[in-house]
């Protein structure tokens, strides 16, 4: 039994759904509108269009492919088989997606490049730009995601199909195929989007190691930055929303978002000693993998010039604050914290409203709170650009906290809605009749059982915010550029040293937030076991 | 306990409500005596949790009111009743400790601000909970839990508790217990109880008089032998009589095979 919806929430609800259709859909609209013929013929007739077409679909077909199947393999092992310090792995997966995408691209020419770290010890021949190199940074970008995706739908799966067949005497292989791969399919393509969508989008892998293999989003970026041509660059814009779209069509038409809350029978399968200690090794190879950017990182930032003078030194760490790192710095964190803090409260606020009152407006705020999934950073950027150009808004933080909290809105909007979701749906009326209103259920009963979603959904908004650089690279000035901005920077000047210790600079923020947000969660942990 | 002598409680007079073209009730009238143990039976999806809200003001009825102590109350607030509810899930606050589920509504409340304590606590143990009053709900079985739930309706003082089908999450032995302290609860605290079930086992041993339901409508109001013996209709009959013929005739079977 829902209590009665009043007025407040009404307007609550309105307020947030017109702050989200400005937000996401006036930008695109506004840029779609700018789309003239002439542009569009102009785009759609350039070889150079169809060429940058061609390279994003098969270089994000064979990364996708490899990150998937990679990943699919370490979430068997994680779920099936007995890895031991499961914990320390999957946080050692998902370190990769705690550093920008920029990182990777960058993180590869210092271990692979011609005077890479690696091709000198290993002597290898060959160039490292063009295809394979955005191939392997998609890859070392895109893993975390899939790996994390994979293992919650494995980890959830029942088991007591497989206990059946085990009674039964089906044979391994026949229970992949009738019992896995259904199980598999919807959610496995959702993965195979998702996972297309985040590398077809990114620029920050092809923008550092593509060199002349120019995929969609570079383009983009060329004609928009390089050449002021927001027409074509509006065009691009377009097409990059066509898979994003595509996914988001089909995840709804699959399944509903954010109801997922079946409960499974999960028990450990038997699996053999061989088959553990192939998993085992697995996932070691792949925790060095994850690490091997990150440690050349750390050899490259104290060094002082690679491979040339190898002797340590700070200078790349004065040479980054020389150049502003310090404030950039304070940019980052004031953006960052900003988003949190108001993208919490918003998107808690609409997740709220949407997972526990029905009605037409109901739905109408939680497709506005999820439809930001399907526009890609960049193509925000540039919405906003065309946008916000004349406003007073342009070149200030405001429009940077704005884009970003738009841009990550939607995740942490279904994480509350999955968790309130789960709130027993009768304790506002409760509340009512022992004259407790609403807004005090929420804040004394609601809120801390919440509680640890709120911390994932805040880490969240925080950690994206401190290493994007798809949406803030069109909007971002000398005066209010984040922190990762610098990384492109150094880089187009060869100062790979400096792009490395800012690349461990925004890590390190980073990995002390989610130690933070750790130490936070098992504080709430206990406290919910304690009496 | 002769009902004919307890002055009128509460009173519903032709409820009626629809969620679209859905007719939920069409037209339900009942009264409730003081002290009364009223139950409401029917199968889900006949309209007794409706009525159950419109009763205490969680829902407001399309036509219709209801009447407490002769006053009409179909506006008033769902706090000013001086009527309590308990879920089916029991909507514990699962962050607080059992007092703190107890006490948390007084220490809202201006007038019992200073001794919410000491109320929440003396009912606390009244309802026999007095060793778990530091715990927190999920520590507690099932029936302690529903306990927690009507101690923290009775902290507020209400003179009518609804219940929305409280059994149902319930082993068949705590069951059984429940039902006692259920009826021990209402003659200590003196409340007029209104129990929605779809069980005809626990609304006959409950009650003093049960309202059978169909669909929206009230086939039946009577106490529990006037509907056995003179069922009032055919789905009273079905409903209600056969199941427990067929009960009946298990028992016998089970008690001529002992003999």
């Amino acid at each position: 039994m829902t209590a009665t919806v009043n007025k407040i929430q009404t307007s609550i609800k309105s307020l947030l759904t017109v702050f989200l259709v400005v937000a996401v859909i006036l930008p695109l609209a506004k840029m779609l509108a700018l789309v003239t013929y002439s542009d569009l013929g102009a785009v759609l007739t350039s070889p150079r269009l169809w060429r940058a077409v061609k390279n994003s679909v098969s270089v994000s077909a064979a990364a996708s492919f490899i990150a998937i199947s990679t990943a699919m393999l370490a979430a068997f092992c994680v779920s099936r088989c007995d890895i031991r310090n499961r914990r320390i792995f999957n946080v050692m997966a998902a370190l990769p997606m705690l550093i920008p995408s920029v990182s990777h691209g960058m993180g590869l020419i210092i271990m692979f490049g011609r005077n890479g770290v690696l091709t000198n010890i290993l002597g290898i021949e060959g160039s490292l730009y063009g295809f394979w190199g955005i191939a392997a940074g998609s890859v070392f970008y895109s893993f975390p995601l899939a790996y994390l995706m994979l293992e919650n739908i494995l980890r959830y799966e029942d088991t007591s199909p497989y206990e059946a067949a085990e009674v039964l005497g089906i044979s391994c292989a026949r229970q992949f195929m009738s019992i896995t791969l259904p199980y598999m399919r919807k959610p496995l393509a959702s993965v195979i989007f998702a996972v297309f969508t985040m590398i077809v989008t990114d620029y920050g892998v092809p923008l550092t190691i593509g060199g002349r293999y120019v995929t969609l989003p570079v383009m983009m970026y060329e004609e928009v930055v390089g050449l002021l041509k927001f027409g074509s660059g509006s065009v691009i814009g377009a097409l990059l929303l066509i898979p994003a779209a595509v996914s988001f069509i089909f995840d709804s038409f699959t399944h509903d978002i954010g109801n997922q809350s079946y409960l499974a029978h999960t028990r450990r399968l038997k699996v053999s000693r061989v088959i553990n200690t192939m998993a085992r090794i697995y996932c070691g190879i792949i925790c060095v993998t994850a690490l091997l950017p990150v440690l050349s990182f750390l050899f490259l930032a104290f060094v002082r010039k690679y491979p040339w003078d190898m002797s340590l030194t700070l200078y790349n760490v004065t040479n980054s604050f020389r150049r502003g790192a310090g404030t950039y710095m304070k940019n980052s964190l004031i953006i960052a914290l900003c988003v949190a803090t108001s993208g919490v409260i918003m998107s808690y606020l609409a997740a709220y409203l949407t997972a526990r009152s029905e009605g037409s407006s109901s739905r109408a705020l939680h497709f506005a709170s999820i439809t930001s999934i399907a526009v890609p950073g960049i193509v925000l950027g540039i919405a906003y650009v065309l946008l916000f150009r004349t406003t007073f808004l342009y070149g200030t933080m405001g429009i940077l906290i704005l884009v970003n909290l738009t841009h990550f809105f939607a995740s942490p909007y279904l994480m509350a809605y999955n968790s309130l979701n789960k709130v027993n749906r009768n304790l506002e009326a409760v509340g009512m009749t022992l004259g407790v209103g609403r807004w005090r259920i929420i804040r004394d009963v609601i809120v801390p059982l919440t509680a640890s979603t709120i911390v994932e959904m805040w880490s969240y908004f925080f950690i994206n915010s401190m290493m994007t650089i798809s949406a803030v690279a069109f909007l971002s000035n000398v005066r209010t550029r984040p922190l990762s901005m610098m990384i492109p920077s150094f880089e187009a000047n060869m100062q790979f040293e400096s792009a490395a210790f800012v690349s461990l600079l925004i890590l390190a923020v980073n990995v002390t937030m989610k130690g933070l947000m750790g130490i936070i969660n098992g504080i709430l942990r206990r406290r919910r076991e304690l009496c | 306990m002769d009902l004919l002598n307890l002055p009128v409680k509460l009173q519903a007079r032709g409820l009626t409500m629809r969620y679209g073209a859905n007719e939920i009730l069409g037209g339900v009238s009942f009264d409730a005596k003081s002290g009364e143990f009223l139950s409401i039976l029917g199968p889900s999806g006949c309209g007794k949790t409706t009525v159950l809200g419109i009763l205490v003001g969680l829902l407001k009825p399309e036509s219709g009111s209801v009447f407490k102590d002769g006053a009409d109350i179909t506006g008033v607030h769902p706090s000013k009743r001086g009527m309590g509810i308990v879920f089916q899930n029991y909507a514990l606050f699962q962050n607080m400790t059992v007092l703190g589920n107890v006490e948390y509504a007084l220490r809202i409340k201006k007038e019992t601000r200073g001794q919410s304590r000491e109320i929440a606590a003396s009912i606390i143990e009244r309802v026999g909970l007095k060793e778990h009053m530091h715990k927190k709900p999920h520590r507690l079985s099932g029936g302690q839990q529903q306990r927690v739930a009507v101690a923290r309706t009775l902290a507020m003082g209400p003179d009518v508790v609804l219940l929305d089908e409280p059994m149902s999450a319930l082993d068949a032995a705590t069951r059984l217990q429940m039902r006692e302290e259920l009826i021990d609860i209402k003659d200590t605290f003196g409340t007029t109880m209104i129990y929605v079930t779809h069980d005809q086992e626990e609304a006959f041993a409950l009650s003093d008089r049960v309202i059978v339901m169909e669909t929206g409508k009230i086939s039946q109001f009577d106490t529990p032998e006037n509907i056995i013996c003179n069922p009032a209709n055919e789905y009273v009959r079905d409903f209600v009589v056969r199941n427990i013929e067929l009960k009946l005739k298990s028992l016998t079977k089970y008690i001529n095979n002992k003999i």
